[in-house]
Protein backbone atom coordinates (compact mmCIF):
# COMPACT_ATOMS: atom_id res chain seq x y z
CA UNK A 1 0.00 0.00 0.00
CA UNK A 2 1.40 3.40 -0.89
CA UNK A 3 1.40 6.45 1.28
CA UNK A 4 -1.12 8.11 -1.00
CA UNK A 5 -3.75 5.40 -0.60
CA UNK A 6 -3.10 5.33 3.11
CA UNK A 7 -3.84 9.00 3.43
CA UNK A 8 -6.95 8.80 1.32
CA UNK A 9 -8.42 5.82 3.18
CA UNK A 10 -7.76 7.31 6.55
CA UNK A 11 -8.65 10.92 6.00
CA UNK A 12 -12.03 9.94 4.59
CA UNK A 13 -12.88 8.15 7.84
CA UNK A 14 -15.95 10.10 8.91
CA UNK A 15 -17.21 10.33 12.49
CA UNK A 16 -20.02 7.96 11.50
CA UNK A 17 -17.70 5.34 10.04
CA UNK A 18 -15.65 5.39 13.25
CA UNK A 19 -18.74 4.86 15.38
CA UNK A 20 -19.84 2.03 13.10
CA UNK A 21 -16.40 0.40 13.26
CA UNK A 22 -16.39 0.34 17.04
CA UNK A 23 -20.06 -0.68 17.26
CA UNK A 24 -19.40 -3.61 14.89
CA UNK A 25 -16.48 -4.72 17.05
CA UNK A 26 -18.58 -4.46 20.22
CA UNK A 27 -21.38 -6.49 18.59
CA UNK A 28 -18.87 -9.15 17.57
CA UNK A 29 -17.64 -9.30 21.17
CA UNK A 30 -21.17 -9.76 22.57
CA UNK A 31 -21.70 -12.71 20.23
CA UNK A 32 -18.23 -14.11 20.98
CA UNK A 33 -18.78 -14.05 24.74
CA UNK A 34 -21.01 -17.02 25.49
CA UNK A 35 -22.15 -15.84 28.92
CA UNK A 36 -23.26 -12.47 27.60
CA UNK A 37 -24.79 -13.99 24.48
CA UNK A 38 -26.90 -16.37 26.57
CA UNK A 39 -27.97 -13.91 29.25
CA UNK A 40 -28.72 -10.98 26.98
CA UNK A 41 -30.01 -12.65 23.80
CA UNK A 42 -31.18 -16.21 24.38
CA UNK A 43 -32.74 -15.69 27.81
CA UNK A 44 -35.07 -12.82 26.85
CA UNK A 45 -36.06 -14.63 23.67
CA UNK A 46 -36.70 -17.93 25.42
CA UNK A 47 -38.71 -16.25 28.20
CA UNK A 48 -40.68 -14.22 25.67
CA UNK A 49 -41.65 -17.32 23.69
CA UNK A 50 -42.35 -19.33 26.84
CA UNK A 51 -44.77 -16.68 28.11
CA UNK A 52 -46.48 -16.50 24.75
CA UNK A 53 -47.16 -20.23 24.93
CA UNK A 54 -48.18 -20.17 28.57
CA UNK A 55 -50.53 -17.20 28.64
CA UNK A 56 -51.31 -16.50 24.99
CA UNK A 57 -53.25 -18.29 22.34
CA UNK A 58 -56.74 -17.97 20.88
CA UNK A 59 -58.60 -19.21 23.97
CA UNK A 60 -56.68 -16.97 26.38
CA UNK A 61 -58.74 -14.66 28.61
CA UNK A 62 -59.06 -10.97 27.60
CA UNK A 63 -56.03 -8.95 28.70
CA UNK A 64 -53.67 -11.92 28.39
CA UNK A 65 -52.32 -10.53 25.13
CA UNK A 66 -51.38 -7.29 26.86
CA UNK A 67 -49.60 -9.16 29.67
CA UNK A 68 -47.62 -11.28 27.23
CA UNK A 69 -46.62 -8.27 25.12
CA UNK A 70 -45.67 -6.26 28.23
CA UNK A 71 -43.64 -9.17 29.62
CA UNK A 72 -41.82 -9.58 26.32
CA UNK A 73 -41.13 -5.89 25.93
CA UNK A 74 -40.14 -5.60 29.59
CA UNK A 75 -37.71 -8.49 29.52
CA UNK A 76 -36.05 -7.32 26.32
CA UNK A 77 -35.75 -3.74 27.57
CA UNK A 78 -34.43 -4.77 30.98
CA UNK A 79 -32.34 -7.90 30.44
CA UNK A 80 -31.62 -7.52 26.75
CA UNK A 81 -30.77 -3.83 26.63
CA UNK A 82 -30.48 -2.23 30.07
CA UNK A 83 -28.39 -4.91 31.81
CA UNK A 84 -26.24 -5.67 28.75
CA UNK A 85 -25.47 -2.03 28.04
CA UNK A 86 -24.60 -1.40 31.70
CA UNK A 87 -22.29 -4.42 31.80
CA UNK A 88 -20.49 -3.41 28.62
CA UNK A 89 -20.08 0.21 29.73
CA UNK A 90 -18.73 -0.77 33.14
CA UNK A 91 -16.42 -3.44 31.69
CA UNK A 92 -14.98 -1.02 29.14
CA UNK A 93 -14.45 1.64 31.75
CA UNK A 94 -12.89 -0.83 34.18
CA UNK A 95 -10.33 -2.04 31.64
CA UNK A 96 -9.65 1.61 30.67
CA UNK A 97 -10.81 0.97 27.13
CA UNK A 98 -13.10 4.00 27.25
CA UNK A 99 -10.18 6.15 28.32
CA UNK A 100 -7.96 4.80 25.58
CA UNK A 101 -10.68 5.19 22.94
CA UNK A 102 -10.89 8.84 23.89
CA UNK A 103 -7.37 9.25 22.47
CA UNK A 104 -8.67 8.23 19.01
CA UNK A 105 -10.61 10.31 16.51
CA UNK A 106 -13.90 9.26 18.14
CA UNK A 107 -15.89 11.95 19.90
CA UNK A 108 -17.09 11.22 23.44
CA UNK A 109 -20.66 10.99 22.23
CA UNK A 110 -19.66 8.72 19.34
CA UNK A 111 -17.79 6.49 21.77
CA UNK A 112 -20.85 6.07 24.01
CA UNK A 113 -23.16 5.50 21.05
CA UNK A 114 -20.83 2.81 19.67
CA UNK A 115 -20.55 1.14 23.08
CA UNK A 116 -24.31 0.84 23.70
CA UNK A 117 -25.41 0.40 20.07
CA UNK A 118 -24.94 -3.39 19.93
CA UNK A 119 -27.21 -3.90 22.97
CA UNK A 120 -29.88 -1.76 21.33
CA UNK A 121 -29.62 -3.45 17.94
CA UNK A 122 -29.66 -6.93 19.49
CA UNK A 123 -32.60 -5.96 21.71
CA UNK A 124 -34.49 -4.59 18.75
CA UNK A 125 -33.80 -7.82 16.86
CA UNK A 126 -35.30 -9.81 19.75
CA UNK A 127 -38.42 -7.65 19.62
CA UNK A 128 -38.76 -8.30 15.89
CA UNK A 129 -38.48 -12.06 16.46
CA UNK A 130 -41.06 -11.93 19.27
CA UNK A 131 -43.38 -9.75 17.19
CA UNK A 132 -43.22 -12.14 14.24
CA UNK A 133 -43.80 -15.03 16.62
CA UNK A 134 -46.75 -13.22 18.18
CA UNK A 135 -48.26 -12.42 14.78
CA UNK A 136 -47.94 -16.00 13.57
CA UNK A 137 -49.43 -17.52 16.73
CA UNK A 138 -51.89 -14.62 17.10
CA UNK A 139 -50.86 -14.24 20.76
CA UNK A 140 -51.24 -10.52 20.98
CA UNK A 141 -52.69 -8.41 18.23
CA UNK A 142 -52.59 -4.65 18.80
CA UNK A 143 -55.60 -2.57 17.80
CA UNK A 144 -53.52 0.61 17.62
CA UNK A 145 -49.86 0.43 16.57
CA UNK A 146 -48.96 3.99 17.61
CA UNK A 147 -48.67 3.40 21.40
CA UNK A 148 -46.77 0.17 20.74
CA UNK A 149 -44.21 2.03 18.62
CA UNK A 150 -43.99 4.69 21.33
CA UNK A 151 -43.46 1.98 23.96
CA UNK A 152 -40.63 0.41 21.96
CA UNK A 153 -38.85 3.66 21.08
CA UNK A 154 -39.39 5.31 24.47
CA UNK A 155 -38.53 2.09 26.27
CA UNK A 156 -35.22 1.78 24.42
CA UNK A 157 -34.30 5.39 25.23
CA UNK A 158 -35.21 4.76 28.86
CA UNK A 159 -33.16 1.54 28.99
CA UNK A 160 -30.08 3.22 27.47
CA UNK A 161 -30.17 6.32 29.70
CA UNK A 162 -30.77 4.07 32.72
CA UNK A 163 -27.72 2.01 31.73
CA UNK A 164 -25.56 5.16 31.51
CA UNK A 165 -26.81 6.31 34.91
CA UNK A 166 -26.34 2.86 36.49
CA UNK A 167 -22.77 2.68 35.20
CA UNK A 168 -22.03 5.76 37.30
CA UNK A 169 -22.87 3.92 40.54
CA UNK A 170 -21.29 0.60 39.50
CA UNK A 171 -17.65 0.35 40.61
CA UNK A 172 -16.74 -2.93 38.88
CA UNK A 173 -18.07 -5.34 36.24
CA UNK A 174 -18.93 -7.95 38.90
CA UNK A 175 -20.97 -5.39 40.79
CA UNK A 176 -23.11 -4.62 37.75
CA UNK A 177 -25.01 -7.86 38.38
CA UNK A 178 -26.25 -6.33 41.62
CA UNK A 179 -26.61 -2.67 40.67
CA UNK A 180 -28.87 -3.50 37.71
CA UNK A 181 -31.23 -5.66 39.78
CA UNK A 182 -33.50 -3.00 41.34
CA UNK A 183 -34.30 -1.23 38.11
CA UNK A 184 -34.71 -4.54 36.26
CA UNK A 185 -37.39 -5.56 38.75
CA UNK A 186 -39.11 -2.19 38.71
CA UNK A 187 -39.05 -2.04 34.93
CA UNK A 188 -40.31 -5.56 34.41
CA UNK A 189 -42.80 -5.53 37.29
CA UNK A 190 -44.06 -2.06 36.47
CA UNK A 191 -44.57 -2.86 32.81
CA UNK A 192 -46.45 -6.09 33.51
CA UNK A 193 -48.64 -4.63 36.27
CA UNK A 194 -49.65 -1.52 34.37
CA UNK A 195 -50.45 -3.52 31.25
CA UNK A 196 -53.54 -4.87 33.04
CA UNK A 197 -54.32 -2.25 35.72
CA UNK A 198 -57.23 -0.56 33.93
CA UNK A 199 -56.46 2.96 32.83
CA UNK A 200 -60.16 3.70 33.00
CA UNK A 201 -59.66 4.18 36.75
CA UNK A 202 -58.16 7.63 36.30
CA UNK A 203 -55.97 7.94 39.45
CA UNK A 204 -54.15 4.74 38.53
CA UNK A 205 -52.78 6.55 35.50
CA UNK A 206 -50.34 8.10 37.94
CA UNK A 207 -48.50 4.75 37.93
CA UNK A 208 -46.99 6.01 34.67
CA UNK A 209 -44.47 7.82 36.87
CA UNK A 210 -42.96 4.57 38.13
CA UNK A 211 -39.88 4.10 35.88
CA UNK A 212 -40.74 1.72 33.08
CA UNK A 213 -44.38 1.32 34.09
CA UNK A 214 -45.39 3.66 31.28
CA UNK A 215 -44.30 0.94 28.86
CA UNK A 216 -47.03 -1.33 30.23
CA UNK A 217 -49.65 1.40 29.96
CA UNK A 218 -48.74 1.98 26.33
CA UNK A 219 -49.03 -1.76 25.64
CA UNK A 220 -52.49 -1.76 27.24
CA UNK A 221 -53.51 1.20 25.05
CA UNK A 222 -52.21 -0.62 21.96
CA UNK A 223 -54.50 -3.54 22.82
CA UNK A 224 -57.60 -1.52 23.78
CA UNK A 225 -57.18 1.27 21.23
CA UNK A 226 -58.11 3.85 23.87
CA UNK A 227 -54.99 5.88 23.11
CA UNK A 228 -56.68 9.21 22.71
CA UNK A 229 -59.67 8.63 24.99
CA UNK A 230 -59.91 11.17 27.79
CA UNK A 231 -58.40 9.95 31.05
CA UNK A 232 -57.62 11.85 34.22
CA UNK A 233 -58.87 15.48 33.97
CA UNK A 234 -59.84 14.84 30.37
CA UNK A 235 -56.21 14.45 29.25
CA UNK A 236 -55.78 11.74 26.58
CA UNK A 237 -54.73 8.45 28.18
CA UNK A 238 -51.46 8.28 26.21
CA UNK A 239 -50.16 11.54 27.71
CA UNK A 240 -49.22 10.47 31.28
CA UNK A 241 -47.39 7.43 29.92
CA UNK A 242 -45.40 9.58 27.51
CA UNK A 243 -44.60 12.11 30.23
CA UNK A 244 -43.44 9.26 32.49
CA UNK A 245 -41.11 7.85 29.84
CA UNK A 246 -39.64 11.21 28.89
CA UNK A 247 -39.29 12.29 32.50
CA UNK A 248 -37.29 9.24 33.60
CA UNK A 249 -35.15 9.29 30.47
CA UNK A 250 -34.28 12.92 31.20
CA UNK A 251 -33.58 12.19 34.87
CA UNK A 252 -31.29 9.24 34.03
CA UNK A 253 -29.70 11.16 31.19
CA UNK A 254 -28.91 14.17 33.39
CA UNK A 255 -27.56 11.95 36.16
CA UNK A 256 -25.25 10.26 33.66
CA UNK A 257 -24.20 13.49 31.95
CA UNK A 258 -23.31 15.12 35.26
CA UNK A 259 -21.48 12.22 36.88
CA UNK A 260 -20.26 9.97 34.08
CA UNK A 261 -16.75 8.67 34.70
CA UNK A 262 -14.42 7.56 31.93
CA UNK A 263 -11.78 6.36 34.33
CA UNK A 264 -12.15 3.59 36.93
CA UNK A 265 -10.05 5.51 39.44
CA UNK A 266 -11.53 7.93 41.94
CA UNK B 1 5.34 22.52 22.54
CA UNK B 2 4.10 22.23 26.10
CA UNK B 3 3.91 25.14 28.48
CA UNK B 4 2.53 24.68 31.97
CA UNK B 5 2.30 27.48 34.52
CA UNK B 6 1.18 27.06 38.09
CA UNK B 7 -0.69 23.82 37.43
CA UNK B 8 -2.72 22.72 40.40
CA UNK B 9 -4.99 19.70 40.74
CA UNK B 10 -7.03 19.11 43.86
CA UNK B 11 -9.55 16.43 44.72
CA UNK B 12 -11.46 17.72 47.68
CA UNK B 13 -8.89 18.20 50.41
CA UNK B 14 -6.18 16.25 48.62
CA UNK B 15 -3.72 18.18 46.48
CA UNK B 16 -2.27 15.90 43.80
CA UNK B 17 -0.36 18.63 41.97
CA UNK B 18 0.55 21.75 43.91
CA UNK B 19 1.44 24.44 41.40
CA UNK B 20 4.06 23.26 38.91
CA UNK B 21 5.67 24.85 35.84
CA UNK B 22 6.88 22.76 32.91
CA UNK B 23 8.32 23.55 29.50
CA UNK B 24 8.83 20.91 26.87
CA UNK B 25 10.50 21.91 23.62
CA UNK B 26 9.80 20.51 20.19
CA UNK B 27 11.87 17.44 19.37
CA UNK B 28 13.04 16.64 22.87
CA UNK B 29 12.50 13.70 25.16
CA UNK B 30 11.32 14.96 28.50
CA UNK B 31 11.17 12.71 31.55
CA UNK B 32 9.02 13.25 34.62
CA UNK B 33 10.59 11.33 37.46
CA UNK B 34 9.19 10.61 40.86
CA UNK B 35 7.83 8.02 43.24
CA UNK B 36 4.29 6.68 43.18
CA UNK B 37 1.90 9.40 44.24
CA UNK B 38 4.28 12.20 43.29
CA UNK B 39 1.70 13.57 40.84
CA UNK B 40 3.24 12.39 37.56
CA UNK B 41 0.21 10.59 36.16
CA UNK B 42 -2.13 13.36 37.26
CA UNK B 43 0.08 15.86 35.43
CA UNK B 44 0.04 13.73 32.27
CA UNK B 45 -3.74 13.39 32.45
CA UNK B 46 -4.07 17.15 32.45
CA UNK B 47 -1.78 17.37 29.39
CA UNK B 48 -3.88 14.70 27.64
CA UNK B 49 -7.07 16.60 28.37
CA UNK B 50 -8.50 13.92 30.70
CA UNK B 51 -7.77 15.46 34.05
CA UNK B 52 -9.44 18.58 35.37
CA UNK B 53 -7.09 21.21 36.70
CA UNK B 54 -8.12 23.44 39.56
CA UNK B 55 -5.54 26.12 38.83
CA UNK B 56 -2.90 27.34 36.41
CA UNK B 57 -2.59 27.50 32.64
CA UNK B 58 -1.69 24.68 30.27
CA UNK B 59 -0.83 24.84 26.58
CA UNK B 60 -0.11 21.68 24.57
CA UNK B 61 0.75 22.19 20.88
CA UNK B 62 -0.70 25.66 21.30
CA UNK B 63 -4.03 24.30 22.53
CA UNK B 64 -5.69 24.16 25.93
CA UNK B 65 -6.27 20.45 26.55
CA UNK B 66 -9.19 21.15 28.89
CA UNK B 67 -11.28 22.89 26.21
CA UNK B 68 -9.65 21.89 22.91
CA UNK B 69 -9.16 18.17 23.35
CA UNK B 70 -10.95 17.45 20.07
CA UNK B 71 -8.33 19.41 18.11
CA UNK B 72 -5.50 17.89 20.14
CA UNK B 73 -6.60 14.26 19.69
CA UNK B 74 -5.23 13.74 16.19
CA UNK B 75 -1.83 15.19 17.01
CA UNK B 76 -1.24 13.31 20.23
CA UNK B 77 -0.35 9.66 20.91
CA UNK B 78 -0.96 8.35 24.42
CA UNK B 79 0.12 5.26 26.32
CA UNK B 80 -1.77 4.83 29.57
CA UNK B 81 -0.07 3.54 32.68
CA UNK B 82 -1.97 0.29 32.30
CA UNK B 83 -4.70 -1.39 30.36
CA UNK B 84 -6.86 0.10 27.69
CA UNK B 85 -7.23 -3.17 25.79
CA UNK B 86 -10.27 -5.18 24.84
CA UNK B 87 -8.77 -8.43 26.09
CA UNK B 88 -10.91 -10.65 23.84
CA UNK B 89 -9.63 -9.08 20.63
CA UNK B 90 -6.54 -10.44 18.91
CA UNK B 91 -3.43 -8.34 18.35
CA UNK B 92 -4.28 -7.87 14.68
CA UNK B 93 -7.95 -7.07 15.40
CA UNK B 94 -6.85 -4.48 17.94
CA UNK B 95 -4.62 -2.74 15.42
CA UNK B 96 -7.24 -3.01 12.66
CA UNK B 97 -9.79 -1.36 14.92
CA UNK B 98 -7.22 1.29 15.76
CA UNK B 99 -6.71 1.92 12.05
CA UNK B 100 -10.41 2.74 11.70
CA UNK B 101 -10.56 4.93 14.79
CA UNK B 102 -7.38 6.99 14.78
CA UNK B 103 -7.18 9.99 12.46
CA UNK B 104 -3.52 9.43 11.54
CA UNK B 105 -2.78 7.00 8.71
CA UNK B 106 -0.65 3.95 9.44
CA UNK B 107 -0.68 0.21 8.79
CA UNK B 108 -1.06 -2.67 11.25
CA UNK B 109 1.59 -4.58 9.28
CA UNK B 110 4.23 -1.91 9.85
CA UNK B 111 3.66 -1.90 13.61
CA UNK B 112 3.46 -5.69 13.90
CA UNK B 113 6.84 -5.73 12.19
CA UNK B 114 8.37 -2.86 14.15
CA UNK B 115 7.30 -4.17 17.55
CA UNK B 116 8.01 -7.82 16.76
CA UNK B 117 4.43 -8.98 17.22
CA UNK B 118 4.05 -10.67 13.84
CA UNK B 119 3.96 -14.20 15.20
CA UNK B 120 1.44 -13.16 17.88
CA UNK B 121 -1.01 -11.47 15.51
CA UNK B 122 -3.83 -14.00 15.92
CA UNK B 123 -3.42 -14.30 19.70
CA UNK B 124 -5.99 -12.68 22.01
CA UNK B 125 -4.60 -9.73 23.98
CA UNK B 126 -5.53 -11.57 27.21
CA UNK B 127 -3.01 -14.30 26.31
CA UNK B 128 -0.06 -11.96 25.69
CA UNK B 129 2.84 -11.70 28.11
CA UNK B 130 3.31 -8.44 30.00
CA UNK B 131 6.12 -7.39 27.68
CA UNK B 132 4.13 -8.16 24.54
CA UNK B 133 1.16 -6.24 25.86
CA UNK B 134 3.32 -3.24 26.58
CA UNK B 135 4.75 -3.44 23.04
CA UNK B 136 1.27 -3.46 21.54
CA UNK B 137 0.47 -0.57 23.85
CA UNK B 138 3.42 1.43 22.53
CA UNK B 139 2.52 0.53 18.94
CA UNK B 140 -0.92 2.08 19.49
CA UNK B 141 0.59 5.20 21.08
CA UNK B 142 2.97 5.82 18.17
CA UNK B 143 0.35 4.91 15.54
CA UNK B 144 0.69 7.32 12.61
CA UNK B 145 3.73 8.97 14.21
CA UNK B 146 2.00 11.79 16.13
CA UNK B 147 3.74 15.11 16.77
CA UNK B 148 3.64 14.53 20.51
CA UNK B 149 3.76 11.18 22.31
CA UNK B 150 2.92 10.90 26.01
CA UNK B 151 4.02 7.67 27.69
CA UNK B 152 3.12 6.83 31.28
CA UNK B 153 5.74 4.45 32.66
CA UNK B 154 6.47 2.78 29.31
CA UNK B 155 8.89 0.21 30.73
CA UNK B 156 7.52 -0.58 34.19
CA UNK B 157 7.56 -4.34 34.66
CA UNK B 158 9.65 -5.08 31.58
CA UNK B 159 12.73 -7.26 31.53
CA UNK B 160 16.05 -5.52 30.65
CA UNK B 161 15.99 -6.67 27.03
CA UNK B 162 12.41 -5.44 26.42
CA UNK B 163 13.29 -2.21 28.15
CA UNK B 164 16.24 -1.71 25.84
CA UNK B 165 14.02 -2.26 22.81
CA UNK B 166 11.45 0.19 24.09
CA UNK B 167 14.19 2.77 24.51
CA UNK B 168 15.20 2.20 20.89
CA UNK B 169 11.63 2.81 19.75
CA UNK B 170 11.43 6.00 21.80
CA UNK B 171 14.74 7.24 20.39
CA UNK B 172 13.47 6.51 16.87
CA UNK B 173 10.58 8.85 17.56
CA UNK B 174 12.98 11.60 18.48
CA UNK B 175 15.07 10.95 15.38
CA UNK B 176 11.88 11.40 13.35
CA UNK B 177 11.47 14.84 14.93
CA UNK B 178 8.71 13.90 17.38
CA UNK B 179 8.44 15.13 20.93
CA UNK B 180 8.15 12.62 23.75
CA UNK B 181 7.04 13.14 27.34
CA UNK B 182 7.38 10.13 29.59
CA UNK B 183 7.20 9.26 33.25
CA UNK B 184 9.41 6.73 34.93
CA UNK B 185 10.67 5.54 38.29
CA UNK B 186 13.87 4.37 36.69
CA UNK B 187 16.77 6.74 36.90
CA UNK B 188 18.78 4.87 34.30
CA UNK B 189 15.87 5.27 31.93
CA UNK B 190 15.90 9.03 32.29
CA UNK B 191 19.67 9.00 31.99
CA UNK B 192 19.54 6.92 28.81
CA UNK B 193 16.72 8.78 27.08
CA UNK B 194 15.88 12.20 28.37
CA UNK B 195 17.23 15.53 27.20
CA UNK B 196 15.70 17.18 30.20
CA UNK B 197 14.04 15.91 33.34
CA UNK B 198 11.86 17.18 36.14
CA UNK B 199 11.80 15.32 39.40
CA UNK B 200 8.44 15.50 41.11
CA UNK B 201 7.84 14.91 44.75
CA UNK B 202 4.59 15.38 46.68
CA UNK B 203 2.92 17.33 43.88
CA UNK B 204 5.81 19.70 43.24
CA UNK B 205 8.77 19.82 40.89
CA UNK B 206 11.76 19.47 43.21
CA UNK B 207 14.54 19.63 40.61
CA UNK B 208 14.54 20.32 36.88
CA UNK B 209 16.90 20.87 33.98
CA UNK B 210 19.22 18.90 31.72
CA UNK B 211 20.90 15.98 33.39
CA UNK B 212 24.32 17.65 33.30
CA UNK B 213 22.91 20.82 34.87
CA UNK B 214 21.25 18.86 37.63
CA UNK B 215 24.30 16.74 38.27
CA UNK B 216 26.63 19.76 38.27
CA UNK B 217 24.48 21.54 40.84
CA UNK B 218 24.78 18.64 43.26
CA UNK B 219 27.77 17.76 45.41
CA UNK B 220 29.99 14.96 44.12
CA UNK B 221 31.03 12.21 46.44
CA UNK B 222 33.38 9.44 47.30
CA UNK B 223 33.10 6.42 49.50
CA UNK B 224 35.36 3.79 50.98
CA UNK B 225 35.40 1.01 53.53
CA UNK B 226 37.85 1.35 56.43
CA UNK B 227 39.46 -1.56 58.28
CA UNK B 228 37.85 -2.40 61.66
CA UNK B 229 38.89 -0.26 64.60
CA UNK B 230 39.57 2.95 62.70
CA UNK B 231 37.35 5.61 64.21
CA UNK B 232 39.08 8.89 63.41
CA UNK B 233 38.92 10.83 60.14
CA UNK B 234 40.68 13.87 58.74
CA UNK B 235 38.95 17.25 58.60
CA UNK B 236 36.98 17.51 55.33
CA UNK B 237 34.95 20.32 53.81
CA UNK B 238 32.09 18.02 52.73
CA UNK B 239 29.50 16.19 54.79
CA UNK B 240 30.50 12.81 56.13
CA UNK B 241 28.18 9.86 56.64
CA UNK B 242 29.76 7.22 58.80
CA UNK B 243 28.71 3.60 59.20
CA UNK B 244 30.59 1.04 61.30
CA UNK B 245 33.26 0.79 58.64
CA UNK B 246 31.81 2.54 55.61
CA UNK B 247 32.50 6.20 54.96
CA UNK B 248 30.55 8.29 52.53
CA UNK B 249 31.47 11.90 51.77
CA UNK B 250 29.50 14.41 49.72
CA UNK B 251 31.40 17.52 48.79
CA UNK B 252 31.61 20.46 46.44
CA UNK B 253 35.41 20.12 46.46
CA UNK B 254 35.98 16.55 45.34
CA UNK B 255 39.65 16.99 44.52
CA UNK B 256 40.55 18.77 47.78
CA UNK B 257 38.66 16.41 50.08
CA UNK B 258 39.79 13.30 48.26
CA UNK B 259 43.43 14.45 48.45
CA UNK B 260 43.07 15.10 52.18
CA UNK B 261 41.39 11.73 52.73
CA UNK B 262 43.96 9.73 50.79
CA UNK B 263 46.84 11.66 52.42
CA UNK B 264 45.42 10.84 55.82
CA UNK B 265 45.02 7.16 54.93
CA UNK B 266 48.60 6.96 53.64
CA UNK B 267 50.07 8.77 56.69
CA UNK B 268 48.08 6.59 59.13
CA UNK B 269 48.76 3.40 57.20
CA UNK B 270 45.07 2.65 56.74
CA UNK B 271 44.22 0.16 53.98
CA UNK B 272 41.06 1.38 52.15
CA UNK B 273 38.84 -1.01 50.27
CA UNK B 274 35.95 -0.31 47.85
CA UNK B 275 37.24 3.19 47.15
CA UNK B 276 34.99 5.00 44.68
CA UNK B 277 34.70 8.62 43.57
CA UNK B 278 32.01 9.91 41.26
CA UNK B 279 30.02 12.98 40.37
CA UNK B 280 26.50 12.99 41.78
CA UNK B 281 24.29 10.42 40.10
CA UNK B 282 20.64 10.95 39.50
CA UNK B 283 20.17 8.37 42.25
CA UNK B 284 21.89 10.70 44.73
CA UNK B 285 19.73 13.60 43.62
CA UNK B 286 16.60 11.51 43.88
CA UNK B 287 17.65 10.45 47.35
CA UNK B 288 18.37 14.04 48.38
CA UNK B 289 14.99 15.22 47.14
CA UNK B 290 13.19 12.58 49.11
CA UNK B 291 15.11 12.98 52.34
CA UNK B 292 14.86 16.77 52.22
CA UNK B 293 11.12 16.50 51.79
CA UNK B 294 10.85 14.19 54.77
CA UNK B 295 12.57 16.63 57.09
Amino acid sequence: MTAATLTSTSSTASPTSRVLALAATEAKLVLRNRTVAVSSILMPLALGIFWAFSFGGRDAPPGAGAIVAALQLGVVLSMGIYVTATQILVARRHSRVLKRMRTTGLSDRGLLVATVAPSVVLGFGQLVVLAVFGAVTRTAVPVDAVPLVLAVVGGIVLAVTAALATSVVTPSPERSQITTLPLTFVLLGGAVATSVIPLTIAPLQALAFVPGAAVGQLVQLAMTGATWSPGFAGIPMVVPALVGLVLWSVVFGLLAARNFRWDPRR
Amino acid sequence: MIEVRGLEVRYGDFTAVAGIDLDVRRGEIFALLGTNGAGKTTTLEVLEGFGTRTGGTVSVLGLDPATERAALRNRLGVQLQEGGFVEELTVLETLQLWQKLVGRPDRPERLLERFELNDRRTVAVSKLSGGEKRRLDLAMAVWGSPELVILDEPTTGLDPESRRRTWDAIQELQEAGRTVVLTTHYLEEAEALADRVAIMHAGRVAVRGTLSEIVAAQPSGFSATLPPGVTDLPGLSGTVERGAEAVRVRTNDLQGDLTAFLGWAAARGVQLSDLRAAPASLADIYHTVRTEEQR
